[in-house]
């Protein structure tokens, strides 16, 4: 038996155990599977992927890839190493606390993995633009940001050119927390995709402000007192850096003063950095999990030796292990890969700020700052500064007098590269 | 103003000087899953690991990051090429030839150099034919085995069966796309199933205890004074509400929509004036009330275990003990005093608790630690206990193996499916006669012939007569994943481990429990 190519770097036997599937199908597999040499020559040198985020999944990722067969992987992150990493980011050491994450990452697979070529990125996936997304066959997402699922989700939807069926790029995401995770596979426009599901991100609490103004009860309405209230009115305009320990310590001791006031328990270090950062708690065993998850999905879409996931698997691990692996459908009036506009049902006397701030909080919307206008009439431009004083004035004003019934108007925001069609009715 | 400034120097001083230890930041991440008493236990573990295969590897190094105390791994083989291939935890080709063992343990170790770890190059049949390798064996915390040959596993876990005091064992099998864990604990552990977390399981506001009830009932709305009576805590506004409820209702709570609406009502009629917020979370609270406070099912399975022997006495208001219940409350001094009514309770019924058991069981009563109790208590509304059965005991009852093959056909063909596979791999070490039909034949003899065997065992023996021997890099991760997970849950006894074999199928990526 051969190795199917010719890179250096490889020895008889090195692919034994892949090659089992590679060169026969399963009872499950796609007649087009073509096993052997062919698909072991595409895997191991032509199919190139990208991996986003060198992190908690980044790095499960990029092992598991190049032990799989896969060659030429491309790593982006804009990260640095933290110590708070090591407890699961397996390929950086102490040593490696404050150097960039896909540079380290990107070494360490080379080393240890001989004939892999890993090319990192260390910086931001806004940075790139559509012609280097157009160059790889597969996109492996591990972030634990929403806004930049988004913005890639986006930007794979909008690469699509039904012209050139090798614009579609598969986008594979995984996401953990705790004892629980999902992978999913999007085939952009073919399948639902992460805009089609943000209603079914979990909200974050928001404590309202007299309670922790006035009558705090949680150790959590103590810490919020300190980092919300009191840190601008003793540090004025000094922003509050999260991962400046000395910003935390202030933080941590202020909140203690007023648990301590109202005999509440609880204020730890650990809890104020974790309110203010929204840490999400993070262990090996699950990253490993999904990660394994999303990369055998990669290999299988990558060779067709078996059936890929359709499209969404989850897994909760905190009472015996449960999983569902189902259909997320798509969504009809999907901002990004539906047709139609949202239809959003108003009051007539509701002001455009009123609309504004129900788009930030409305859970399949999640807007950040939008800017609305209708047709090529502006009603509230966040930027550039000009347009937001032209059209501050606006805000006061109800929408009904600015868009007649049935109306659409335009939302776009700067995090986001795509703008959303709202059909509003007032009601 | 000065004051404060001054103040908050010192304090923020005093802060700094408090930032956690490397270590505490290090583990950050997962100490806000287990806290610092899962920490302790997993550092004071000790992990046997049979075979140095790529899922071995994966396993371990799921363990070491998070910080077990020490692991050994046994292999008594060399680095093939195809090792070198699929086992992260190799240095490639300069591994090859060398001991397997010898040469992963060091790249397992620099994950966290406050491990421990060692490699010992032995067979594990032989040491299991040795008095005091058996006896080394049982001396870890836990026993994971992969892929070792079926004669050797029995063997294995027929040993750590034999005793109570033995430690639990992972048995993991695979190939290529398909795969299972099984769980075998001899003894029966309790653990938390949803530990550190902030949700107030029950206030009692239905069945409430004594102090609750006569302070809800000895409230004098009419002659309170405006500030106090704003200041009621929604917890005895409630109590009482349901209390007159109940006395005009024959003792029923409310249950239609009708009643649910009138409760609701009776509740902000109690306001003295309309921005009384006290009242008005009472009523958004009110849901509260609309069921007693059962104790879950799974609670109430316990009592009827076998091993338990009822006590003679029991409390009144059949509900579990009170976890002392801090954050919920305001700290107004309504909210203090109801504080400390809860506490008062919480103390009382603990001591109730360990009165019962003394009185129930008073040779464990003496050697239990105390703090054991106090977490066991604490943790009362969410605790499961994980009674084992032996490795294969399932499988040898053929009635219900045959009807789970029809009411799960997926997941119990896979699991048919892999033990065949252990048995043909046992048998011969020629890979070529192990086909579909091999496999088939297997499976046949072992339900019977008269069984009908569903197609989802086609499909399975289908995958594993293309890969009989692929420990694949996914699987192998996946697996890493899911059996480490199992075991800090085992050795924390924080969340629940899973019971019966646990099948993975990579091809449409889904898990299933069986047995
Ligand atoms: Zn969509």
């Amino acid at each position: 038996m051969t190795n199917g190519n010719a890179s250096s770097g490889d020895w008889e036997g090195r692919y034994f155990h892949v090659d089992q599937i590679l060169d026969r199908p399963g009872p499950r597999t796609d007649p087009s599977f073509l096993a052997g040499e062919e698909v072991k020559d595409f895997l191991r040198n032509k199919c190139k992927i990208l991996v986003i985020g060198a992190g908690g999944l980044g790095c499960e990722i990029l092992a598991n890839l190049a032990l799989s067969g896969f060659k030429d992987i491309h790593v982006i992150d804009m990260d640095t190493i933290d110590i708070s990493n090591l407890n699961r980011q397996f390929l950086f050491r102490q040593k490696d606390v404050g150097q960039p994450k896909a540079i380290v990452a990107a070494e360490f697979i080379m080393n240890r993995i001989p004939g892999v070529k890993v090319t990192p990125y260390y910086g931001k996936i806004q940075d790139k633009d559509d012609d280097y997304y157009m160059q790889f066959n597969l996109v492996i997402c591990g972030l634990d940001s929403v806004e930049a699922r988004r913005w890639i989700n986006a930007t794979l939807v909008n690469l699509v050119d039904p012209e050139n069926p090798e614009s579609l790029k598969p986008l594979i995401d995984g996401g953990t927390e705790g004892f629980k995770g999902q992978a999913r596979v999007i085939l952009p426009t073919v399948t639902s995709c992460y805009e089609c599901s943000l209603d079914m991100l979990n909200k974050p609490t928001a404590f309202p402000i007299c309670t922790i103004a006035n009558t705090p009860r949680l150790p959590e309405h103590c810490i919020e007192w300190a980092s919300v209230l009191e840190w601008p009115r003793v540090h004025g305009d000094q922003k509050l850096d999260t991962d400046d320990p000395e910003h935390i310590g202030w933080l941590y001791s202020i909140a203690s003063a007023r648990a301590k006031e109202f005999k509440i328990e609880g204020v730890s270090w650990s809890l104020t950095q974790g309110v203010v950062k929204n840490i999400i708690p993070a262990i090996a065993s699950t990253n490993a999990i999904i990660a394994a998850s999303c990369c055998n999905e990669a290999f299988k879409i990558a060779t067709s030796s078996a059936a890929y996931l359709n499209n969404y698997f989850m897994l909760i691990g905190t009472d015996g292990v449960y999983s569902y692996t189902f259909e997320h459908e798509r969504r009809e009036d999907c901002p990004v890969c539906g047709g139609e506009a949202l239809d959003v049902s108003i009051g007539k006397e509701w002001t455009v700020e009123r609309l504004i701030e129900m788009l930030v909080e409305k859970q399949d919307i999640q807007i950040k700052k939008p800017s609305l206008s209708s047709g090529a009439k502006h009603i509230y431009f966040q930027a550039p500064p000009q347009l937001e004083e032209a059209t501050r004035p606006n805000l006061e004003k109800m929408v009904s007098e600015l868009v007649p019934d049935g109306g659409e108007i335009t939302v776009t925001a700067s995090s986001l590269p795509f703008s959303l069609s709202l059909r509003v009715k007032y009601v | 103003m000065k004051m404060t400034e001054s103040q908050d120097i010192e304090q923020a001083t005093t802060a700094i000087a408090a930032q956690p230890d490397n270590k505490t930041r290090r583990y950050d991440r997962q100490l806000r899953l287990w806290a610092a008493s899962g920490q302790a236990a997993l550092e004071s573990s000790r992990v046997l690991v049979l075979s140095a295969s790529a899922t071995s590897t994966s396993i371990l190094k799921n363990l070491v990051l998070p910080g077990i105390g020490h692991f050994t791994l046994v292999d008594s083989t060399l680095v093939s090429p195809a090792d070198a291939g699929n086992n992260f935890f190799l240095n490639g080709r300069d591994s090859i030839g060398k001991s397997r063992a010898q040469e992963a343990v060091p790249l397992l170790r620099e994950l966290n150099e406050s491990v421990q770890g060692e490699a010992v190059v032995s067979d594990v049949k032989e040491l299991l034919s040795s008095d005091s390798g058996r006896e080394w064996i049982t001396g870890f915390s836990l026993v994971i085995a992969h892929n070792l040959a079926k004669p050797v596993v029995d063997d294995l876990a027929a040993l750590l069966w034999d005793d109570l005091a033995n430690p639990p064992l992972i048995v993991v099998n695979s190939a290529g796309f398909l795969a299972e864990f099984f769980i075998s604990i001899s003894r029966a552990l309790w653990y938390a199933a949803s530990p550190h977390t902030d949700a107030i399981p029950t206030l009692r506001i239905t069945r409430p205890f004594p102090a609750l009830l006569q302070w809800a009932r000895d409230l004098d709305l009419e002659n309170m004074d405006p500030t106090t009576h704003a200041h009621i805590p929604f917890v005895i506004i409630l109590v009482r509400a349901v209390d007159l409820w109940r006395r005009e209702h024959n003792g029923a709570l409310p249950t239609t929509m009708a009643e649910k609406r009138a409760f609701k009502e009776s509740v902000l009629a109690m306001k003295i004036k309309p921005d009384e917020e006290n009242f008005d979370e009472a009523e958004q609270q009110a849901w509260r009330v609309w069921s007693e406070p059962a104790v879950p099912s799974e609670i109430s399975a316990l009592f009827s275990l076998p091993e338990l022997q009822q006590p003679s006495t029991s409390s009144d208001t059949n509900a579990l003990p009170n976890p002392t219940f801090h954050a919920l409350l305001r700290t107004l001094s309504a909210y203090v005093r109801l504080q400390r009514v809860y506490r008062e309770q919480a103390a009382a019924e603990k001591t109730l608790f360990k009165e019962l058991l003394a009185q129930v069981y008073p040779e464990l009563a003496q050697k239990i630690d105390p703090d054991e109790v106090d977490t066991f208590v604490k943790n009362s509304h969410h605790v499961r206990v994980l009674r084992g059965r032996p490795w294969r005991a399932w499988d040898k009852e053929r009635d219900v193996v045959v009807s789970s093959l029809s009411a799960t056909p997926r997941e119990s063909a896979t699991h048919l499916a892999l033990s065949a596979l252990s048995t043909l791999l046992a048998q011969s070490s020629d890979i070529s006669e192990i086909t579909v039909d091999s496999l088939k034949k297997e499976v046949q003899s072992f339900v019977g012939p008269d069984v009908e065997l569903p197609e989802e065992v086609d499909t399975a023996i289908g995958e594993l007569a293309r890969a009989p021997t692929a420990d694949l890099p996914n699987m192998a991760a996946f697996l890493g994943g899911m059996v480490a997970q199992e075991a800090i849950k085992m050795i924390t006894q924080q969340y629940v481990p899973v019971c019966g074999y646990c099948v993975l199928d990579l091809v449409d990526s889904w898990t299933g429990i069986v047995g």
